[in-house]
């Protein structure tokens, strides 16, 4: 494992790996709420949920692999589900 | 001594992560939970936006002064930015195809008078208004 300690044998690495896992798990019960939700404006906010929560999830992987490419993936997910959001509520 | 700063760090930011967390996390219940489609907005548009925000600045204390630490504010700034576009912009659309939003009273009346809940009424009234637009 790279990075730093936290205390113990607990790194950094792993906090950060425990977050994305957390993360995860929220997009899957916001995809439930996406899938089953009433309406089309429920999905519109269910996508736009789950594309905030990958870019936090990007950048999280970033720094697990300690590859700084993927903060420039989050960055352009970022301007994506905005364009996406408001394409969809325009039209 | 330099055990200590790297320790404070440390700490600072996984405090950070968890309350980010405990947010995203409330945001999602709310959003599973709440009755109505303005209501579920409410707890998505804000717990998400402040608890993204609230992660990413803990990334920012944990890398450091560096370039990556300045990309990660340009995100942050983004996000500032497009997130209450957007859920305003949502929220507008919904408005305007005729999506009411959700009263106590209606939802009671229409249970007892139907048997149904109230909330799927006006989700096929807003999709009914939608067909339209």
């Amino acid at each position: 494992m790279t990075g730093t300690e936290l205390f113990g044998t607990i790194g950094m690495v792993d906090v950060f790996l425990a977050m994305a896992i957390t993360i995860v798990i929220a997009s899957f019960v916001s995809l439930y709420r996406g899938i089953e939700g009433p309406g089309i404006f429920n999905r519109i906010i269910a996508v736009n949920v789950i594309g905030t929560k990958t870019i936090v999830l990007l950048v999280l992987i970033g720094f697990i692999y300690e590859r700084p490419d993927f903060f420039d993936i989050a960055l352009l997910y970022a301007i994506l589900n905005f364009i996406m959001t408001i394409a969809a509520t325009r039209y | 001594m330099s055990d200590t700063i790297i320790n404070l760090t440390n700490v600072i930011t996984v405090l950070l992560l968890l309350v980010g967390a405990f947010f995203m996390l409330a945001g999602t219940i709310g959003f599973l939970r709440f009755p109505d489609f303005y209501s579920r907005m409410h707890a998505t548009g804000k717990c998400d936006t402040l608890g993204e925000g609230l992660m990413l600045v803990a990334l920012i204390v944990y890398g450091g002064a560096t370039f990556v630490s300045v990309k990660i504010l340009f995100l942050i700034l983004f996000i500032l930015l497009a997130n209450p576009t957007s859920t305003h912009a949502i929220a507008k659309a919904a408005y305007d195809v005729g999506l009411e939003p959700w009263r106590k009273l209606d939802e009671e009346v229409a249970w007892l008078n139907t048997g149904d809940t109230g909330n799927s009424d006006e989700s096929r009234a807003g999709e009914d208004g939608g067909e339209v637009r």
